[in-house]
């Protein structure tokens, strides 16, 4: 093997893996890899330490029924803000 | 020379090797092809409504036996993502995905489901949420069948995903049980955070603090309710900003007793909601957090006990 193409193979796989590793940042946009799965966006991993407990006979976060009095703060309706119109509920009509 | 060569030449196909083995996706790579979200393409879309989850766990075979034997779900592989990617069912509509990725070696991590919100136009949406202080975490892509999709942080640190569905959005109508029927955000300041959300999406706001005055915020679109924002309860446990999701079952109290003797845990014991219906945390054998909540059309608003 003569060491111009010694020179040429070299060359083509440095070209290879630096192509590759370029790639490789550029799928996962350069995140943290803990984060984001190498083929997939959505393989994505919280930080551990939830602590739902704490909230103890607190923990009221459901959907209201519908008619609660709570101040709007407007959005896109139509409707707009208004401190007496009551928040919506969840759909209720059946398949 | 000759040897140097040799050597030089066999440490970069191990270099190849070992790129073309850890899933890393070379620049040019078509995305998979992932299934509709919906069996039946529909003209329906609901920008902020809830419209998907994605479970990542390190371990698909004990996930599909927990949520099968919870929910009675059923699973069905992605033929070209054997093994690593399942599409999880109730009855015969899909109602999320599970998603296989090893555990990161460096801990403090845990699998959690992952929460689509629906957007006509997911590059718009990042573009506003990077505006006004949400971070990406994976760039938009469109995956044929499913759609386009991006997934991102809120300023406070909670992650969730947003999907322009190319089946359309489910309609509508209420949960069935085994169906996602209700989500709520968990954060640290909750003010910011439901204006946050209010702004890159275009939701309705409603304030509506607890009795004990921790905010309790309604976002909602299409005149329905979408999701909560809730503040933290005081605590000097510091507590990671996150979205939950809910599956309606017809018994919380049995349900959660299933889902310890499924391997899993009670994070939160069933117990009325202010508004009606009753909630609970449980967590599935890998740790990933789901909500259960039962709901009738005859609840009626309950105060807290």
């Amino acid at each position: 093997m003569t060491r111009v193409r010694q020179g040429w193979m070299l060359a083509a796989g440095l070209t290879l893996v630096l192509g590759g590793l370029a790639g490789c940042v550029a799928s996962v946009g350069g995140y943290d890899d803990a984060y984001v799965g190498g083929w997939y966006g959505g393989g994505i991993y919280e930080p551990s330490g939830y602590e739902y407990g704490g909230w103890g006979s607190g923990y009221h976060v459901g959907p209201p029924r519908g008619g609660e009095r709570g101040g709007s703060r407007g959005g896109t309706s139509p409707r707009g803000a208004s401190p007496t119109r009551s928040a919506p509920s969840i759909p209720t009509r059946h398949r | 020379m000759r040897s140097i060569g040799a050597q030089t030449v066999r440490h970069l196909v191990q270099c190849l090797a070992v790129l073309v083995f850890s899933g890393a996706q070379p620049v040019g790579a078509s995305p998979p092809t992932l299934p509709p979200i919906l069996p039946t393409a529909s003209s329906d879309h609901h920008p902020g409504k809830v419209i998907w989850a994605e479970l990542v766990t390190p371990d698909v075979g004990a996930a599909e036996k927990f949520y099968a034997g919870l929910f009675h779900w059923s699973f069905r592989d992605v033929p070209s993502l054997r093994g690593t990617y399942t599409i999880a069912y109730a009855g015969d509509r899909p109602v999320g995905s599970i998603l296989y990725r090893a555990l990161p070696a460096s801990g403090n991590r845990q699998p959690h489901w992952l929460t689509f919100i629906a957007t006509a136009d997911v590059d718009a949406t990042l573009n506003s949420a990077i505006a006004h202080g949400g971070k990406a975490v994976a760039e938009p892509a469109t995956y044929p069948e499913r759609g386009r999709q991006a997934v991102m942080t809120d300023p406070q640190g909670a992650t969730f995903a947003i999907l322009s569905s190319s089946s359309g959005d489910p309609p509508d109508v209420l949960a069935e049980p085994g169906e996602w029927i209700w989500s709520s955000l968990h954060t640290s300041d909750a003010a910011a955070g439901a204006t946050f959300y209010q702004t890159v999406f275009g939701y309705d706001l409603f304030d509506t603090p607890a009795p004990d005055g921790r905010a309790h915020s309604i976002l909602s679109s299409d005149e329905y309710a979408r999701a909560s924002v809730n503040g933290f309860p005081e605590s000097p446990t510091p507590r990671h900003a996150h979205w939950l999701n809910y599956i309606r079952v017809t018994d919380a109290d049995a349900t959660a007793a299933l889902a310890i003797t499924l391997g899993g845990h009670v994070i939160v014991e069933p117990h009325a909601d202010r508004h009606g219906g009753k909630i609970a945390v449980v967590s599935d054998p890998s740790g990933a957090p789901i909500g259960i909540m039962e709901w009738s059309a005859t609840d009626t608003k309950q105060e807290p006990k």
